[in-house]
């Protein structure tokens, strides 16, 4: 029989803060919409029913055990309440249709959105009330929000504001301020609920743009946010970016954040080496090839030398994926992912984790 | 230098160096001057092209950068296309390429498209969104040889492997290379997906294609 959890997760993360002794290491396999599989409902049943939404990762975080309970549905939210068109299909994760200006000189018709009545922002605010209610004091709870760069790109279309970044840089400016007050006031009215931030900037990716380009539009606008969330109430964010981000480790790291979590193509023990020291280090398990299309031995292989490559990290490191998993991930990989984590036990001991490994590959 | 090569040179600098509306009057003086278009895409813009490339492999360029060089190509060989003699346009094989169903990304479809066209395969692009289906039609009706597969979503990766599937089902899967390439995309996948090959971008597609198709 598996090993069961002692702890709670808040009382889990509360010990690791404080230097004390825990039952296992923090675990977070990521799953997103997914949690519609287990409770069992729609995607689309979140976008308008903020219990539905609610209970549904409330549901999965009972299911599998996991740390990290965040209410985020996709990438488009803050965008389609300043008034991008979203496709939303009846069973798959929202798509941006249309941003929303398709010109650049209707920019200044652009306006922060209100997260109490625009979109869908009310819907996941409402749903973070009901997750406080479900979940009490067991689990930490987050908000996730896409950071001010990655949300200038739904404004105005991906194409045209990536070409812009040469040919008219004050309009991604003005796209990425304006986007700023946004998250600004989703923060906030998060914050007030007791939820915490965790920003998502996969625009900022150097999959994507360059490190240059990354500090000169996405960095400012990043540090305003994260100085704004500290200043409010001292909340530290947590920070993913998808893809390549090695070369921005160090600018990140200096934003004072609680965490950051990783995509499985940048390494999690060079991460650690170079900011270990400063921050939390998250990630990084392949979310497709390994957590979606592997087996639960690549599962327990992969978590195993993920937890090798970063349960030593200074500053505290969380088994996860390496980004949000597909919706239909089959629970077993998940519930694999967990149970291994569970195995590991605390304080890990590397020469055990390696033998399991060992057993593993035979 | 002579004047061709002076003008070549500052066609292949004018898609390297981003600067989308200097390449028109070069295009067109260039064609004034009477030298053949064929060496004008292929040595001016083509070459600035690969010179963007290498830039991108090298880190110095990223996606932004290559959508700009790539619209310059494009101004450029807007100009060329109406003079290019038939003998010109002798193709390297055909090459059907789309974003899977249940992704609309295309920045990196386009990418590929641009490349293998700059490198000679005549691109038969179905666009984004696209059912396993519309790719086994284009496939029988274009008589294509390799088909490329995009996807920056993992959510639609089981659509990558549809078509692979549909490809096997109609008996053409023997005949076609399939390739397969986006963010969530890797090399242990590509084989796990049943595909002949894998690039991580846009750049090593060409080479990959190459290596495929004996070029």
């Amino acid at each position: 029989m598996m090993k069961r959890d002692s702890m709670t997760p808040a009382e889990r993360g509360a010990a690791i803060a404080n230097g004390m002794e825990v039952d296992r290491l923090p675990c977070n396999p990521n799953v997103a919409n997914g949690v519609a599989r287990v409770y069992g409902c729609k995607i689309s049943e979140f976008n308008h029913n903020p219990k539905a939404l609610a209970e549904a990762q409330v549901a999965a975080y009972r299911k599998f055990g996991y740390d990290s309970l965040r209410i985020f549905t996709d990438l488009f939210t803050w965008a389609e309440a300043m008034g991008a068109t979203v496709a939303h299909h009846d069973d798959s994760t929202a798509d941006l249709e249309k941003p929303a200006i398709s010109r650049i000189e209707d920019i200044d018709k652009l306006r922060p959105a209100d997260p109490y009545r625009d979109g869908r922002l009310p819907v996941h605010l409402d749903a973070m009330k009901y997750v406080r209610e479900l979940a009490k004091d067991e689990i930490k709870c987050s908000a996730g929000i896409v950071g001010p760069f990655t949300n200038a790109f739904f404004l105005l279309g991906v194409n045209d504001t990536m070409k812009l970044i040469h040919k008219d840089p004050e309009v991604v400016h003005k796209l990425c301020s304006i986007s700023l007050e946004t998250c600004k006031a989703y923060a906030k009215a998060a914050l007030d609920i007791g939820f915490g931030p965790t920003i998502s900037e996969p625009m900022s990716s150097s999959t994507v743009v360059s490190p240059k380009a990354f500090r000169e539009f996405s960095l400012p606008y990043l540090k305003e946010l994260v100085d704004f969330i500290k200043d409010y109430d001292g909340t530290k964010v947590t920070m993913h970016i998808c893809g390549q981000t090695e070369k921005i480790w160090k600018d990140v790291a200096d934003l004072g954040i609680g965490g950051i979590s990783i995509d499985n193509v940048a390494s999690l023990e060079d991460c650690k080496l170079a900011i270990g020291h400063r921050t939390k280090i998250m990630g990084n398990v392949d979310p497709s090839g390994i957590m979606y299309l592997g087996t639960p031995r690549d599962v327990r292989i992969k978590t195993l030398e993920s937890i090798l490559h970063g349960y030593d990290s200074p500053k505290g490191y969380v088994v996860m994926s390496g980004c949000s998993l597909p919706v239909e991930t089959p629970f077993e990989n998940i519930q694999m992912m967990m149970d291994t984590v569970r195995e590991v036990g605390y304080p890990v001991c590397p020469e055990r984790v390696e033998g399991m490994l060992a057993d593993c590959r035979k | 230098m002579t004047k061709k090569e002076e003008l070549l040179k500052a066609l292949s600098e004018c898609v390297v160096e981003m600067e989308d509306d200097k390449v028109i009057p070069i295009a067109e003086e260039y064609i004034k001057s009477g030298y053949p278009a064929i060496d004008g895409l292929l040595l001016g813009l083509v070459d600035g092209m690969n010179k963007a490339a290498d830039l991108y492999e090298s880190e110095e360029y990223f996606i932004p950068e290559l959508m700009i060089c790539s619209d310059v190509m494009y101004n450029g060989m807007d100009i060329l296309r109406p003079h290019l003699e038939m003998s010109d346009s002798q193709q390297k094989c055909k090459v059907v390429i789309g974003v899977v169903e249940g992704d609309t990304h295309d920045i990196g479809k386009n990418l590929v498209k641009i490349m293998l066209e700059a490198a000679g395969y005549e691109m038969i692009d179905l666009g984004r969104d696209v059912p396993a289906a519309s790719f086994i039609d284009a496939v029988k009706n274009k008589g294509a040889k390799v088909v490329a597969l995009s996807t920056l979503m993992s959510t639609a990766i089981s659509n990558m492997q549809k078509v692979v599937e549909l490809l096997d089902k109609e008996g053409l899967r023997d005949s076609i290379k399939v390739i397969v390439g986006g963010g969530p995309i890797s090399l242990e996948l590509a084989k796990k997906l049943g595909a002949d090959g894998y690039s991580k971008n846009a750049v090593e597609a060409v080479k990959l294609v190459n290596r495929l198709m004996g070029a």
